[in-house]
């Protein structure tokens, strides 16, 4: 792996909430055009390490370098990191304040200046791609977690980001509404984006994941392609996450 | 929205400029005097809400012929008193006895009035002297000089007490006969008998406890207005002016200052009688509400969005003014800054201004409160949802936070209205015009307590109401 295409480089991190070591010496880097899945059960330090990559977190130590800026430095203007990170919540987080279109312009028109026509345009494009057009003057209260969470990758694609974080993006969806948002989702790997995707959703991680990491009571206990990681698991807690998520 | 705002400054510039052009020409030597005006026959709001009274007339005449002029200021007792003592008015006249205690803080014109507390019967009573009064009851009223005076000679006579609140129930209560006797001021029983009480006072000429009352400055300044007061109350009183006074008052029929029988027993003659000060004490309380409402709700709005900043000293700030301005009563932070504040800055503060600003910084702590609950109540999510996408902590507050916010304190903000209209009657204490001290005036007149207080509250409640429809309107505006 070439400096260039390095997008993601983590050395070294550790976070801690009081007594709770959460995330230990963690070191990882991301190419780009790199599709990440992260895995793990529950309270592992997923999340944590996921919002360190845009500040929602910061480290205790250790260093992190996201498209070109060391985000670890307190001189990094890091709302300006931001615009170039797209990042989808396990609860949608559409802002309840605006209709559909509004949430999808607010961010480029506030802060890329775009003018209204041009940012209206984009977000009409954008709700065409995860097939929403018909909703545009909603009231995000109006529409379903699928819909919502396709809005929310639909806002986030707006700022035109190099990196898209998604924190388990289909667990607070019933399963019917799953498909929608994992399929835009591939369509979006497809076209070369670079993602970070922390889910429980084991067979869309086979298909579309270049790479796999198991989480672990903070650390990385085991990486590779999805073939190394789902069929020929040697870390023995993987084996038994494995298990547990495949038999439940 | 925008429109409202324009409402609003408008509406401000213009009870700025009718602030303005009442103000008294600053060449003329003019002073401000107080008085409690719920002290017949002293002070008092005659039939046509004039304020009358010896006291009054007594300063009328002198004032008149010695060439000054003065504005009177009425409030209660205490804030008539204490806004001397801090150089917030000159004078005081308010049938307030000389005492050697409150001649370490005033100087005193010439006593002018020698009053005492007096015992009274039910005329026709059989009895004749204290003796009489052995196993008898005895009506006092609460927290009088008369309830005392009864009081430290009830083990000697023999008596039992019973207490009263309110004059009138009490005065009926020994015309009834359920009591026999009563002590209070003498002049007050002498006026009340006149106005038509049937009593008879036992000691008119020798008063227990006798004191004179007098006219006061501040110690050591006024000099030539007490001297002006003097020189005019040694003429009035040669003259015979004086004495006229005095006997206009306490002998005149009732009607000739509180106004015809009918109108004062029934609710439309007491409304109709009292038309204008009823409207004058409604706008009063609404100048107070608008500016209070207006005011405190932006100040509200800072401290609150001051409650939510990245800054922990800025946060402390707002936690610390919304701590010590909710925490202190009303009545109390109205005293502090009319009448406490002026001494230490050396500026008077009009009793409207210093209302108003009573009522920015109580109302405004409370509003404080429930704006940065407010913005607290917006879940997590939203906050991080707009930084992920670049926005700067204050950005995503204007843009996501705040508006989210405000809409969830709505329903506390038409609460803050309502309890601000109804708090601008405590702010009666400092002497401002309104609805509730318009009804303390009148009723001390007429002693029409529950009919006036009836019309008073009936006033408030419907204030109260369109206040509310207003809000709920505006509340559907900001909605859509
Ligand atoms: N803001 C916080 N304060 C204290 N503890 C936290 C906080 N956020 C997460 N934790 C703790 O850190 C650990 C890792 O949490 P998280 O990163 O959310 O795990 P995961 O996403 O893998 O479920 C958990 O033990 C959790 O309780
Ligand atoms: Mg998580």
């Amino acid at each position: 792996m070439s400096e260039a295409q390095v997008k993601v480089h983590v050395d070294k991190v550790n976070k801690s909430y009081g007594e709770n070591h959460v995330l230990r010496d963690i070191s990882l880097d991301i190419a780009e055009n790199e599709v990440v899945v992260m895995i793990g059960p529950s309270g592992s330090g997923k999340s944590t390490f996921l919002r360190m990559l845009n500040q929602l977190e910061t480290p205790d130590n250790g260093t992190i370098i996201v498209d070109g800026y060391d985000i670890s430095d307190k001189n990094t203007d890091i709302n300006k990191v931001r615009e170039n990170i797209g990042m989808v919540f396990q609860n949608f987080n559409l802002f309840n304040n605006y209709t559909v279109l509004e949430n999808i312009m607010l961010a480029p028109v506030e802060l890329k200046k775009l003018d209204k026509v041009a940012a209206e345009k984009k977000a009409r494009e954008l709700l065409e791609t995860v097939g929403l057009s018909d909703k545009a003057d909603m009231p995000v209260s109006s529409l379903s977690g699928g819909q919502k969470q396709r809005i929310a990758i639909a806002r986030a694609l707006a700022m035109t980001p190099d990196i898209m974080l998604f924190d388990e993006p289909t667990s607070a969806l019933d399963p019917e509404m799953v498909g929608d948002v994992l399929d835009v989702m591939k369509n979006l790997a497809e076209s070369g984006m670079t993602m970070i995707i922390v889910t429980h959703e084991m067979g869309f991680a086979k298909q579309v994941a270049d790479r796999v990491v198991f989480f672990e009571s903070g650390k990385i206990q085991e990486s590779g392609t999805p073939d190394q990681v789902f069929d020929a698991p040697k870390n023995e807690r993987l084996q038994e996450f494995l298990s547990k998520v495949t038999h439940a | 929205m925008k429109k409202i705002w324009m409402f609003c400054v408008a509406f401000l510039a213009t009870v700025t400029m009718m602030m303005g052009i009442t103000k008294v020409d600053a060449a003329q030597p003019n002073y401000i005097i107080t008085t409690d005006a719920t002290y017949p026959p002293f002070d008092f709001q005659d039939k046509n809400n004039q304020y009358t009274g010896i006291d009054q007339e007594i300063l009328k005449t002198i004032a008149k012929r010695e060439g000054f002029t003065y504005t009177l200021k009425p409030m209660s007792f205490n804030a008539a008193t204490q806004s001397v003592t801090s150089g917030q008015a000159d004078a005081v006249i308010a049938g307030m006895s000389i005492t050697d205690e409150r001649k370490q803080v005033f100087d005193f014109g010439t006593p002018y009035y020698k009053s005492g507390i007096a015992w009274a019967v039910k005329k026709g009573s059989t009895i004749k002297s204290l003796k009489d009064l052995k196993g008898k009851t005895v009506a006092i009223k609460t927290g009088t000089a008369g309830a005392d005076y009864a009081l430290s000679i009830q083990k000697k006579y023999g008596f039992k007490v019973t207490y009263f609140s309110d004059s009138d129930t009490l005065y009926n209560d020994v015309i009834n006969g359920n009591s026999q006797a009563t002590f209070g001021d003498l002049p007050v029983l002498q006026y009340t008998i006149k106005n038509g009480t049937k009593l008879k006072v036992m000691n008119p000429t020798n008063p227990y406890e006798a004191g004179w009352y007098g006219f006061a400055v501040k110690k050591g300044d006024n000099a030539q207005l007490l001297a002006a007061f003097n020189k005019g109350f040694a003429a009035i009183k040669k003259d015979g002016t004086y004495q006229k006074i005095v006997n206009k008052y306490l002998g005149a029929p009732a009607s000739e200052f509180t106004g015809s029988k009918s109108d004062n027993s029934s609710v439309f003659g007491i409304l109709k009688s009292n038309e204008n000060a009823f409207m004058k004490g409604l706008w009063q309380t609404i100048l107070l509400t608008l500016f209070g409402i207006i005011f405190a709700s932006l100040w509200g709005v800072l401290l609150g969005i001051m409650g939510v900043s990245q800054n922990s000293v800025i946060r402390g700030v707002s936690t610390t003014i919304i701590y010590i301005f909710r925490g202190m009563p009303l009545m109390v932070l109205a005293f502090f800054i009319y009448i406490g504040l002026p001494g230490v800055i050396g500026t008077k503060i009009p009793a409207f201004t210093a209302g108003v600003i009573t009522l920015i910084l109580n109302e405004g702590a409370y509003t404080g409160a429930f704006v940065r609950g407010g913005f607290e109540a917006v879940d997590k999510g939203q906050m991080e949802a707009a930084r992920s996408l670049g926005f700067t902590y204050g950005k995503s507050m204007y843009k996501v936070i705040m508006p989210q916010g405000l809409k969830i304190m709505v329903p506390s903000f038409i609460n803050q209205f309502i309890i601000t209209l109804k708090d601008t009657s405590i702010l009666s204490a400092i002497g401002i015009l309104e609805l509730t001290q318009t009804g303390t005036l009148i009723v001390s007149r007429n002693s029409q307590g529950f009919r006036v207080w009836a019309i008073i509250a009936v006033i408030y409640l419907v204030v109260i109401t369109l206040l509310t429809w207003f809000s709920n309107w505006v509340e559907k505006r900001t909605r859509s």
